[in-house]
């Protein structure tokens, strides 16, 4: 259902499209070139995100605008808010993930995903709990059981009030009087390191990391790894890690997955909002987008319109509590 | 052993290809011009050209922003020399003598200098980065928050031995550096502090904004208001610019050590060129037999600043080849690069993609031989700059602090966050507080903060640590000697004097 009505609207759009280039008088959107505000940062994950789908949307001329991305530093707060402001006329974008309802729900920020115009979701990455190879646990719950005998002794690396201090307290939550000891390391190349020098117990990282740092090109384990993946946070079991159970499968009601979201201002023109989602939607069917996807492993899911919305009122419902214990910490 | 050869041997052989070659020079000279340029910074200039490499071939892409990374941190080297105008944060400490220097009526003899210990710190580096990137990067890793808390404490103790003129000014110069950084995300929580309800101030004020604005800026505004006065020019810049082989065997030690000092602290993640220039120029003047010269233009601490901020290059991209982790901004960008190519940096990447690791070090050597030539051809011309009326370079240096406080992040807030800092360094500098700790305050203080929060999340607590690890109670204990020596030696020296007088 989801996906006729979107393929309905990737085709309005690729028609509309088409026509605007023939006749250029009659104006259509979009009749300049569209700014993607991306609110990090050159290099990371959504600015990867955001170029890929820029790439893809400009060498299959899905539009016939120009995509501009734009690299707004620093702390996210400040990109995202500039696009809050922005003046609605459909030519200015944001890409974000769940780090806004974090911020929201944890009292960082003062406005939250309601305060924009949900466009689209394009692909989702989820999370592995990770110990070291020595630690003598060998399964979630040897980890939180131990967590549970001995609460606050286990150090749990992560970023206090980010994606993976989140996914942490999902972890020790599915577990009565389990307690890690959260500690402020950083990112994901961060707690590897912290994890091979042996300063931490455990932490998370994304399917991704956990594939570059544990596996040689062939699928086969590297010996050399001094960390191992517990089980993995998906919906289902990601294929490259076929033998890690899901949280599900654990009997844990754990999934954490980290969306691309795309959003627009308050009052951004319908024709707008949906004519760049069924672009995205075009584009996610491209060869240059499922390659990325690939190679990242991203579950290549896709949503737009009413199934968006249910999509982050659902995951709002789940971490506003996760995100405000965090914000206790 | 073989195998790094013949790596070696197919790295150069990529990067010999006339593409390669070329985006190698192009990025090197790109680096050294953006790095000359007071505000525009190789940050920004990486930043800035990373989206266009997605469109290029992986190996091409990544050889051109090393070219980029290499030819930078020389190209802040000019500045830093002729106008005291650090090009980024690693330059701040050749100010202190290249600039007296160059005033002093020798600018080539600065920059020769310059030039050549920027290459031996690279070459020194490099060599590291070839033979013994692994092991080096698994003992970084065993680099706790106590051990950089201290390390950074030893840098900080620094402060004072840096700080010209009044030592109670140095120390509160500092402490205003360390207050300034406070403003931003808690590092530890995650939730906002002294922004003043502002949102701008979640991001903190930037190092970028503040350094050129404490450095540029305010010398702007000093030599807008004696703007008639001439320099005079006494060097006849005729002569080689090449050092002579006696000063290579004269500056040799200095070089061997600082370019060791470099490389240690580059591989160290998170901390960047600017505190191994700090120690290794502290290092210099602490082991120098004319101490006394440091900070009026001694030829020593040129080399000991220039020697260990290029040899943090070649450092920082010790983890980032062998483990997959960067070891300063800049190479945290070089990993997108990377990524956005599908290649994952990290410890299978000598296995996955062993002619981009090769590539990468052999890219890295040729931007160290393109800098030195480069650098050696135009350097004569380039010291010219000194005598350009400043009627005419002022405005342009402004434009160019404005271009590069903005580009960074794209945000116009961090334009007026340099304009205030000149002032604020303005005004400090004519109250007699040195510049030189309140930078180094400023950029050192969050990095310090964060590591010993961490340390006290997992202790629960506790400090002890620091005395009990190893490596975290030598430098707490180099950290006191360096705090106390110079109070001690002050005493002998005036008991010896006592003893004297009462003799004679």
């Amino acid at each position: 259902m989801r996906t006729t009505t979107t393929a309905l609207f990737a085709g309005t759009a690729l028609l509309a499209a088409g026509m605007s280039m023939a006749t250029p008088a009659h104006a259509e959107w979009p009749e300049k070139p569209i700014r993607v505000i991306v609110p990090f940062g050159p290099g990371g994950t959504s600015d990867q995100v955001t170029r890929t789908f820029q790439i893809a949307i400009q060498e299959n001329d899905i539009l016939p605008q120009p995509i501009n991305v734009l690299n707004v530093g620093g702390h996210y707060s400040v990109g995202a808010r500039q696009v809050m402001e922005a003046e609605p006329d459909g030519y200015t974008f944001l890409t974000l993930h769940i780090a806004l309802m974090g911020g929201e729900a944890g009292g960082m920020l003062d406005f939250g995903y309601r305060d924009f115009e949900p466009v689209a979701t394009t692909g989702q990455f989820c999370l592995t709990p990770v110990v070291r190879k020595d630690s003598g646990f060998d399964t979630v719950d040897d980890l939180l059981a131990a967590a549970a005998a001995e609460p606050d002794s286990l150090l749990f690396g992560a970023n206090l009030g980010a994606i993976n201090h989140m996914a942490g307290i999902m972890l020790q939550n599915s577990e009565p009087d389990a307690e890690f000891r959260f500690v402020q390391i950083g990112g994901g190349t961060a707690n590897f390191t912290a994890l091979t020098g042996a300063q931490i117990n455990a932490s998370v990282l994304s399917a991704a990391e956990v594939i570059n740092f544990t596996k040689l090109p062939d699928g086969s384990d590297n010996p050399e790894a001094q960390i191992k993946p517990l089980a993995y946070t998906g919906p289902e079991r990601n294929p490259k890690l076929p033998d890690l159970p899901t949280m599900n499968e654990l009997g844990r009601d754990v999934e954490f997955c980290v969306d691309s979201w795309w959003f627009a201002p308050k009052g951004t023109p319908a024709e707008a909002i949906e004519g760049f989602a069924a672009a995205l939607e075009a584009a996610a069917q491209t060869e240059a987008v499922q390659t990325f996807y690939e190679e990242r492993t991203f579950n290549p899911i896709f949503l737009a319109g009413d199934a968006l919305a249910a999509s982050l009122d659902e995951t709002w419902e789940r971490i506003e509590p996760v995100a405000k214990q965090a914000g206790q910490q | 052993m073989e195998g790094v050869l013949t790596g070696l041997v197919g790295g150069l052989a990529i990067v010999f290809t006339p593409m390669g070659f070329f985006y190698v020079a192009l990025g090197t000279i790109l680096g050294i011009s953006v790095g000359a340029i007071p505000g525009l910074s190789g940050a920004m200039l990486i930043a800035l050209t990373l989206p266009l490499t997605y469109y290029m071939p992986a190996t091409d892409a990544i050889v051109l922003l090393i070219g980029m990374y290499v030819g930078s941190i020389t190209g802040g080297l000019i500045t830093a020399t002729l106008l005291r105008m650090p090009g980024t944060p690693s330059n701040v400490m050749t100010t202190f003598d290249g600039y007296p220097m160059a005033r002093a009526g020798k600018p080539g003899r600065a920059l020769g200098l310059g030039i050549a210990a920027s290459f031996a710190g690279g070459i020194i580096s490099w060599w590291f980065l070839l033979l013994l990137a692994k092991p080096l990067s698994i003992w970084a890793t065993r680099f706790g928050p106590f051990e950089y808390f201290t390390l950074i404490l030893m840098a900080m103790v620094l402060i004072a031995s840096v700080s010209q003129g009044s030592l109670i000014k140095g120390l509160i110069a500092g402490l205003l550096g360390m207050l300034v950084s406070m403003p931003g995300v808690d590092p530890s929580s995650g939730m906002p502090r002294l922004t003043f309800d502002t949102y701008h101030m979640n991001s903190g004020l930037k190092l970028l904004p503040v350094l050129i604005g404490v450095f540029a800026v305010s010398q702007i505004i000093a030599d807008v208001l004696d703007i008639g006065r001439k320099i005079e020019r006494v060097e006849s810049t005729k002569s080689s610019i090449m050092i002579k082989a006696g000063d290579w065997v004269r500056h040799g030690g200095n070089m061997l050590r600082s370019g060791l000092i470099g490389t240690l602290v580059g591989i160290l993640p998170g901390v960047g060129a600017s505190i191994g220039s700090v120690i290794a120029y502290t290092t210099a003047k602490n082991v120098s037999k004319t101490p006394e010269q440091f900070g009026k233009g001694s030829e020593e601490g040129i080399v000991a600043s220039e020697t260990a901020n290029n040899a943090t290059v070649g450092g920082a991209l010790i983890p980032l080849i062998a483990m997959g982790i960067p070891g300063s901004v800049i190479d945290a960008i070089l990993i997108g690069a990377l990524m956005i190519h599908s290649i994952q940096p990290g410890p299978t990447l000598f296995i996955t993609n062993p002619d981009i690791v090769y590539a990468m070090i052999a890219a890295c050597l040729i931007g160290n031989l393109v800098m030195l030539a480069v650098m050696t051809g135009s350097v004569n011309w380039v010291a010219k700059l000194a005598y350009i009326p400043r009627t005419f370079m002022l405005p342009v240096i402004i434009v160019c602090c404005v271009i590069g406080a903005f580009g960074l992040d794209n945000v116009m807030f961090d334009v007026w966050v340099m304009l205030i800092f000149g002032v604020i360094g303005f005004l400090l500098e004519r109250a007699r507080y040195p510049l030189g700790p309140f930078v180094i305050g400023f950029v050192l203080a969050p990095l310090m903060e964060s590591k010993l929060r961490t340390g006290l999340m997992m202790t629960g607590g506790s400090i002890t640590p620091i005395f009990t690890r190893p490596v975290a109670a030598t430098f707490l204990a180099i950290a006191i000697i360096l705090l106390v020596w110079p109070l001690v030696s002050e005493w002998r020296r005036r008991k010896a004097e006592a003893g004297t007088s009462a003799a004679g």
